[in-house]
């Protein structure tokens, strides 16, 4: 268990090295800071400066070992735009963030799952067809047009509910309406999926030959074989809670990190962009992480094989 | 009559106490207003030097004043501001009677020491001296940029210096008159003066600021509003200064909130959230104006949109092929069908506001498709290829001007090629390639020193990035700074023109540019014609 643990963590701890590194030379190369942040009316001797102030001025690969020394030290560097630590700036729009993503997952978890269940076993019906045209629906209609449509009925038409901003509980509402409904969508298609594969294998129809009620037979057998593949898009949605809101936070203007990282970006904020990747990144490989070791406990099999195996 | 005891007269003067200050607290019936804008501040900073783009300059004047404001309900022209009147000591100096009690945001009196302290070289100038006037602005010491430390950042005595290449010192008279000293002489004191980047901000808030930053995310100043809150990156709250002296402000709470979708802010105005949506696009105006209690606002601005020409490249080292490219362009189509008709074509890289200095009768190249083919012909252009970098709409309608331009240079057998850019680095990268790209200038005071001279001239980036270079313009641009011949000055400007616009192109001017505001329309406000959004009391009624 202790080998199988440590191996997931390398792996995990190299998939951030990797992310860290493929978007600290891909920010380099595609523009330069100074003359992003300075504007190009800015004199060149004030660039020049900037450049020097930064280091930006030293070659790549000493600004990376810079770079990577300061975060063996904890330091994630200071932001060019705002003069704070990067991680200041990154960790106080966090909460923003989760108040939407949050809320938002557990929406997709309640409408998802439930609704993929219901369309599974009733296959081919009215009721499945009706579900799973919602569920395409959501997952294809981007983000920002659901998001638009939303507050023209919502907020524009109704009254109802604010059209965009933090000022209050219910600004939360649409973001959350928006983000959830395109996930509880994705969820609702794989549940569907892996219910009505785990529905055809032998050991159901054992269990229903043997007399089980029906709805224990999904109960106790259906839904827990299901609920792998399931748990596993789970597993990307939580970890995409930090930075997996770009395009809504930008839609209803959420003070969140997305909208830290499109500014951050354009503006080649570098310290403040690697600091948002270096975070999502170890959301998600946590995320996966759980999801590995959930398997072991959602189907005793795999601990008997891994264990087997090592 | 009623009998008062002594329990009841200490109870009634209580209430009497307390009533009139509940009452005065429920008579501010002001407004609260939220304008809902694209952008605040590029630099997540609120000083005017830090700070000089087109949506900083939104605000500002709501904030911090000038010694000669500008009349936002006219046409810009110069009017008294915290100086009451000005005069000419001598071609060197000028001398500024300040505005009596006048109380700045923290209380403060304004007086001459706060106008020594925002001229001096903490504040703007560093260690540079005022002989850059010709030359390269030089830069020296160990200033950080945009750090929490006290040290002037080393990009704002750059931009102090374009403004105020010459600028001396102030020297205080007595407590309501300084006098603004250049080293050398300039008649644009008084226009640099009203300019932005001349703002005044309190020398004892300055000073005591525990960093630069914490000074430059709350300005101290003596405008209608004070400062509040500055959320870089989400929104700016600032409350009525009741003790202005232009008047009490007319709203209690001005809150700007970034809203980077133009639909988002378009809605958000729709449901009655905004009461102003700034950055409208052209296409937007008449889906919001089919609503009748909304209207968009037009204005305007001292900004006129370019396109330039790099000198160098093999095809464009023949003036004429450039001079072609500026006779092929249709600009009043562009203006009717990209800009819906609500824009102009200017008189070239010049405004009405210049007054004396306006060249009367001076137009841009006509649009003359025979006198173009002409020209590209005479140059024995052989179709090679004109690379044209673009940006993905920095400037509103950027890239269908950009097809549109490219077609119309075809129509005159010009073979210009789009090359999408992700930036401004891959815009102005030093390669064979760099042949035509977009630009914007604006006239920052109402003198051509503060355009053609400061964006084409020896110091102005065109030059400075190695596009563009004329040793006759470079000659005359030094004796426009310098002159006081008016009569002198004014030829010299009608020359430059006519080196920058037809000898030797630089660029050519495409059309001015304008911002659209939509607003509610029982507000009764009036857009400036300018960046600027004037929310003081004779601008105001609902």
């Amino acid at each position: 268990m202790t080998r199988f643990l440590a191996l997931r963590f390398a792996r995990a701890l190299l998939s951030i090295v990797l992310v860290v590194t493929f978007a600290f030379v891909v920010l380099r190369l595609s523009g330069d800071p100074a003359l992003t942040i300075m504007s190009p009316e800015a004199p060149p001797e004030a660039i020049a400066a900037f450049r020097k102030a930064w280091g930006l001025d030293q070659p790549i690969w000493l600004q990376y070992l810079h770079y990577f020394g300061a975060i063996v030290h904890g330091e994630l560097g200071v932001s060019m735009r705002d003069g704070r630590s990067a991680l200041t700036v990154v960790t106080e729009r966090i909460p923003a963030t989760l108040m939407i993503t949050i809320p938002a997952l557990m929406l997709k978890i309640a409408l998802g799952i439930p609704a993929g269940i219901t369309a599974a076993l009733h296959r081919n019906t009215l009721r499945d067809r009706l579900l799973m045209a919602g569920a395409v629906a959501g997952f294809t209609v981007p983000s920002f047009v659901l998001g638009l449509l939303l507050v023209l009925v919502f907020a524009v038409r109704l009254g109802w509910l604010p059209s965009g901003g933090d000022e209050r509980w219910s600004s939360a509402v649409l973001p959350v309406l928006t983000l959830g409904l395109g996930g509880a969508g994705i969820l609702a298609r794989f549940t569907r999926s892996a219910m009505l594969e785990v529905l055809g294998q032998p050991y159901i129809r054992t269990a229903s030959a043997k007399g089980v009620p029906w709805r224990l037979v999904v109960r106790h057998h259906a839904l827990p074989n299901a609920a792998i593949p399931t748990v596993t898009v789970v597993g990307f949605m939580i970890g995409s809670l930090i930075a997996g809101a770009v395009v809504v936070e930008s839609v209803f203007s959420w003070p969140g990190v997305g909208r830290l990282l499109v500014v951050a970006v354009a503006n080649r904020d570098l310290a403040v962009v690697q600091c948002i990747l270096l975070l999502v990144s170890a959301t998600m490989v946590m995320a996966n992480l759980i999801v590995d070791l959930l398997y072991g406990v959602l189907d005793p099999r795999l601990r008997v094989s891994t264990a087997a195996a090592h | 009559m009623p009998r008062i005891g002594r329990r009841g007269a200490i109870g009634l003067a209580a209430s009497a106490a307390a009533l009139p200050r509940f009452a005065i607290a429920q008579a501010d019936t002001r407004p609260v207003v939220t304008v809902a804008v694209q952008k605040i501040s590029n630099s997540n900073t609120l000083d005017c030097l830090r700070e000089q783009s087109n949506v900083g300059t939104r605000m500002a004047a709501m904030y911090t004043e000038r010694l000669i404001d500008l009349n936002y309900q006219s046409k810009l022209e110069p009017v008294p501001g915290l100086a009451t009147e000005w005069r000419r000591i001598d071609d060197r100096t000028v001398e500024f009677t300040l505005r009596p009690n006048v109380r700045m945001h923290n209380g403060d009196l304004f007086s001459a020491e706060d106008v020594a302290a925002s001229f001096s070289p903490q504040r703007m100038f560093g260690d540079t001296r005022p002989s850059v006037q010709g030359k390269t602005l030089p830069l020296s010491g160990n200033i950080v940029t945009m750090t929490a430390s006290k040290d002037l950042p080393r990009e704002i005595p750059p931009v102090a210096r374009r403004l105020w290449p010459a600028f001396d010192r102030v020297e205080i008279v007595n407590a309501q008159t300084v006098r603004f000293v250049n080293a050398t002489p300039d008649v644009t004191i008084e226009g640099r003066a009203s300019a932005r980047g001349s703002d005044i901000v309190s020398g004892r808030a300055f000073s005591e600021a525990a960093s630069w930053l914490d000074y430059a995310r709350k300005p101290v100043g003596t405008g209608p509003y004070r400062i509040v809150e500055f959320k870089p990156d989400q929104s700016l709250t600032l409350e009525a200064h009741d003790a202005y002296w232009g008047g009490r402000p007319p709203i209690r709470q001005l809150r700007l909130v970034e809203v980077p979708e133009v639909p988002s802010r378009v809605n958000g105005l729709l449901a009655g959230e905004f009461q102003f949506a700034c950055d409208i696009p052209p296409d937007q105006i008449a889906d919001i104006e089919k609503n009748p209690a909304f209207e968009v606002q037009g204005s305007l601005v001292p900004n006129h949109r370019l396109t330039t020409f790099d000198k160098h490249h093999p095809q464009l080292a023949d003036p004429r092929i450039r001079l072609a490219m500026a006779h092929a362009i249709d600009r009043q189509s562009i203006v009717e069908s990209l800009w819906a008709g609500r824009t102009r074509i200017p008189a070239g890289l010049q405004w009405e506001f210049y007054g004396r200095m306006f060249v009367t009768g001076w137009t841009v190249p006509e649009f003359d498709q025979q006198k173009a083919r002409a020209l590209v012909k005479a140059a024995g252009y052989k179709g090679d290829a004109i690379p044209y970098r673009l940006l993905n709409n920095y400037y509103t309608n950027q890239v269908f001007n950009a097809q549109a331009l490219v077609e119309m240079w075809r129509a005159v057998g010009l073979n210009v090629q789009i090359e999408m850019k992700e930036n401004w680095t891959q815009v102005f990268e030093r390669t064979p390639t760099r042949a035509v790209r977009d630009w914007s200038n604006s006239a920052v005071f109402n003198d051509p020193v503060s355009s053609i001279v400061s964006q084409h001239g020896p110091n102005g980036e065109q030059q400075q990035y190695g596009e563009w270079e004329n040793a006759e313009m470079n000659r005359l641009s030094l004796e426009l700074e310098t002159s006081t011949d008016w009569d002198r000055r004014h030829a010299i400007f009608a020359r430059l023109l006519q080196i920058c616009e037809r000898e030797d192109p630089a660029y050519t001017v495409l059309h001015q540019n304008a911002v659209f505001t939509a607003k509610r329309k029982d507000i009764r406000w009036k857009v400036a014609p300018s960046f600027a959004m004037d929310f003081r009391a004779q601008n105001w009624g609902a």
